[in-house]
């Protein structure tokens, strides 16, 4: 588990809307660079926003990153 | 002589808007008795002319990244932004409305940095950190379209492990009293976030809450009996989904032995809202 390349994406896909809308274009092509494990880069490309957060993803930031976050139940 | 003079505490996203999506009917009708309540507090700190309001909350990964998180941080410099967000969802849309800078009280958040750090605190800094729904969103509440003192935020790492502990946010807050004690001002002081909700910080376990942890808190401050909850470890805070207390435990150490007045307390499947407003 790589907590911290986990974050720093999800951080960047939260704050950079030009990275945000290439993962919404494209996930795969827009994560090819990123530190991830294989089980986190088929997470991210399936926009598996729980998967994420049981891998070590902040919960307010799968929350919150907008068109791509979820907000939860409840 | 300094003092003081107003010490409340309550949750932090106070938008109906929110918990209508997130809860129905009843989440908008909850959050819209607790904001009452909490501008009714503000009459009451708005009566006792504060030169500064001390706000203690958390970062939700707004201001500081992964780059640095700091245990506890105080917010100087003359002026805060608040933070932006394109597109904002969620707990960041609350900030849309707000106004976008706030003033700040230099020399008081410049007393409690360097008088902490001489007196063993190692605390961080910051001149550019914004600040997001967690200060302002109270902040707003409190305060409506009433002029708003200059403000100091402090920073709690509430959320990313380690966290500092409760005694040691406790023990932050007895040094804030000194500090206001050896001033001349006038000080209202808030913390905020809570009470339980997001145990574990995992989406799976999102609506659920831990009512009879939160009662627990809850007696104790009524009673001024803080020295139980000087030793509240991580886990437990972690499991109960009661991370932000770590806010109030700074304000408790700040107002100590004081007793709290329950001015709200609604359970929600998502969180239980409270107001809480200490006898000074």
């Amino acid at each position: 588990m790589s907590r911290y390349a986990i974050n720093s994406l999800l951080y960047h896909l939260k704050k950079d809307p030009d990275l945000r809308a290439r993962f919404i274009e494209d996930p795969r092509a827009a994560i090819a660079d990123a530190d991830l494990t294989d089980a986190e880069r088929v997470a991210f490309i399936a926009g598996d926003m729980r998967k994420i957060n049981e891998l070590g993803g902040y919960l307010h930031l799968v929350m919150s990153i907008p068109k791509i976050g979820t907000h939860g139940g409840h | 002589m300094g003092r003081i003079v107003f010490g409340g505490a309550m949750s932090h996203v106070l938008d109906p808007e929110y918990y209508q999506a997130a809860c129905g009917d009843l989440g908008r009708q909850k959050v819209i008795e607790a904001m009452d309540a909490i501008a009714r507090m503000g009459d009451r700190l708005v009566e006792r002319k504060p030169d500064a309001l001390i706000v203690v909350a958390d970062d939700h990964m707004n201001a500081f990244s992964f780059n640095c998180v700091p245990a506890l941080c105080v917010r100087i410099g003359k002026k805060v932004q608040r933070m932006t967000q394109d597109n904002a969802e969620a707990f960041d849309k609350v900030l849309d409305h707000m106004a976008n800078e706030y003033v700040l009280h230099e020399d008081l958040a410049n007393s409690i940095l360097e008088q902490g750090v001489v007196s063993g605190f190692d605390l961080a800094l910051s001149w550019e950190a914004p600040v997001d729904h967690a200060f302002l969103s109270p902040v707003n509440t409190l305060l409506g379209p009433r002029a708003i003192p200059s403000l100091v935020p402090i920073f709690v790492n509430a959320f990313i492990a380690p966290q500092p502990t409760a005694r040691r946010c406790f023990q932050f807050g007895q040094h804030i009293a000194q500090v206001v004690s050896k001033s001349p001002w006038a000080v209202g002081m808030i913390a905020t976030g809570g009470l339980s909700h997001f145990p574990e910080l995992l989406l799976s376990r999102v609506g659920e809450t831990d009512t009879a942890f939160d009662r627990k808190l809850i007696h104790w401050m009524e009673r001024g009996e803080h020295e139980p909850l000087l030793d509240l470890t991580a886990d437990e805070l972690h499991k109960t989904g009661s991370h932000e207390f770590l806010n109030w435990m700074v304000l408790l150490g700040a107002i100590t032995p004081a007793r709290a007045d329950v001015r709200y307390f609604g359970e929600l499947p998502r969180i239980n809202l409270a107001a809480v407003e200490w006898r000074l």
